[in-house]
């Protein structure tokens, strides 16, 4: 049966949407898995245990547009790895972002998609998530799960396909939910919401 | 206020101009963004971490004109460039607000921008256009005006951007 290699490239992967994200899809899937991290050592150690599996799936937040960087330095390092391997898993991405556009992830999308060409891969499948920092905490949870599961199910069928999903809300909405959001997170710290607008920098 | 930002030494001297700075990221120790939100909801403006970085982007945010020097990996900022920009968003807030009907953060003090990316190394056109689309992204977040993008190789980069920065002079 093949397995599945789920990867974190979040900076935060401990505390992370992305680690929630591929919990789902680990209890989801019908294919054997295993979660990794990527951390600033272990670059070759997953390098070398990705060929031990069929399909990959990254699962990580879109930062500053794109890749971010902690996973941008594993695909470098997995790109030499690769030159020296015959063997290719099928590439899967998870990708979450803060807005409520879900195809703000795009360009990010078209990114991995020119690394699996110039590295021969063959991109799978692709679930693009919008307003990815706050649904897990909202009753549009059961949305993600059900996309979750269509992922899961076309990694076992090799039906690869882009998903995409974000919350039901008018953008009026979004905004005025994400900004109380922020307050509260400010509020955890002891720090007001005129202490987080202030419009000085350093 | 101007700011050429490279990720690679290059023969500029801004020190007896009051108005512009030249950064060389290679010779800064920049570590990569954690994702904690510090900046945005326990110290605003202010990244947690006390490296190179909060020297960079304070400068970032008051220059009016940029040039970002960068290569290229993948369609996007190689990662010395991709790293320092995403430390840059303590000159954001949490806040979100409508930038041409898609979601962005409020900025903080940050004027608008007018921007030139030079991207160079051996650059398919794909990946062009890639950066393209990525660029015209980051316009939104990081308050460019407007923006030019310049592919060039590696042996020419030096060329190019002298050329652009003589072009500032006369502006
Ligand atoms: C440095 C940085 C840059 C970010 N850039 C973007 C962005 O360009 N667009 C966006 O929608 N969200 C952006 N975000 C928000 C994250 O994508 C979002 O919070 C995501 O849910 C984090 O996922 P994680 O918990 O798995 O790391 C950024 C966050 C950080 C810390």
């Amino acid at each position: 049966m093949e397995k599945i290699l789920i990867i974190n490239g979040s900076p935060r992967a401990k505390k992370s949407n992305s680690k929630q994200y591929g919990e789902l899809l680990a209890s989801y899937a019908q294919l054997e898995s295993e979660t990794v991290v990527i951390t600033k050592r272990n670059h070759a150690e997953i390098c070398q245990k990705i060929t031990e599996y069929e399909h990959v799936v990254f699962v990580f937040p879109l930062y500053a547009d794109s890749i971010p960087a902690t996973l941008l330095q594993f695909l470098i390092v997995w790109e030499q790895h690769l030159t020296a391997q015959t063997s290719r898993p099928y590439f899967h991405a998870i990708v979450n972002c803060g807005f409520i556009e879900a195809m703000q992830n795009d360009v990010c999308i078209e990114m991995l998609q020119f690394f699996c060409q110039k590295n021969k891969l063959e991109m799978g499948s692709v679930l693009s998530i919008g307003s990815g920092e706050a649904i897990l905490g909202t009753p549009f949870k059961v949305f993600v799960q059900w996309k979750i599961r269509q992922f899961a199910r076309s990694l076992t069928q090799h039906r690869f396909k882009k998903y995409e999903i974000t919350m039901p809300l008018t953008k009026k909405m979004y905004i005025k939910a994400s900004t109380q959001y922020w307050i509260n997170y400010g509020k955890r710290n002891g720090v007001t919401q005129a202490e987080m607008a202030t419009m000085t920098i350093e | 206020m101007k700011l050429v930002l490279s990720d690679t030494a290059l023969p500029l001297d801004f020190s007896q101009q009051a108005d512009a700075s030249y950064i060389n990221l290679d010779e800064l120790k920049i570590a990569t963004c954690i994702g904690c939100f510090g900046c945005w909801t326990k110290t605003p403006s202010k990244c947690v971490i006390r490296d190179d970085a909060t020297k960079v982007y304070p400068i970032i945010a008051k220059s009016e004109h940029v040039i970002y020097v960068s290569k290229l990996q993948y369609g996007g900022y190689d990662l010395p460039m991709k790293t320092m920009l995403e430390r840059a968003i303590p000159t954001q807030q949490a806040f979100i607000r409508l930038v041409d009907g898609e979601a962005h953060h409020v900025q903080r003090n940050v004027p608008l921008k007018a921007a030139t990316i030079i991207a160079y190394g051996n650059i398919c056109q794909q990946e062009q256009a890639i950066f393209e689309r990525l660029v015209a992204r980051n316009a939104h977040n990081m308050n460019f005006a407007s923006v030019r993008v310049i592919f060039t190789s590696e042996a020419q980069l030096e060329t190019v951007v002298m050329e652009e920065v003589a072009a500032w002079k006369k502006s």
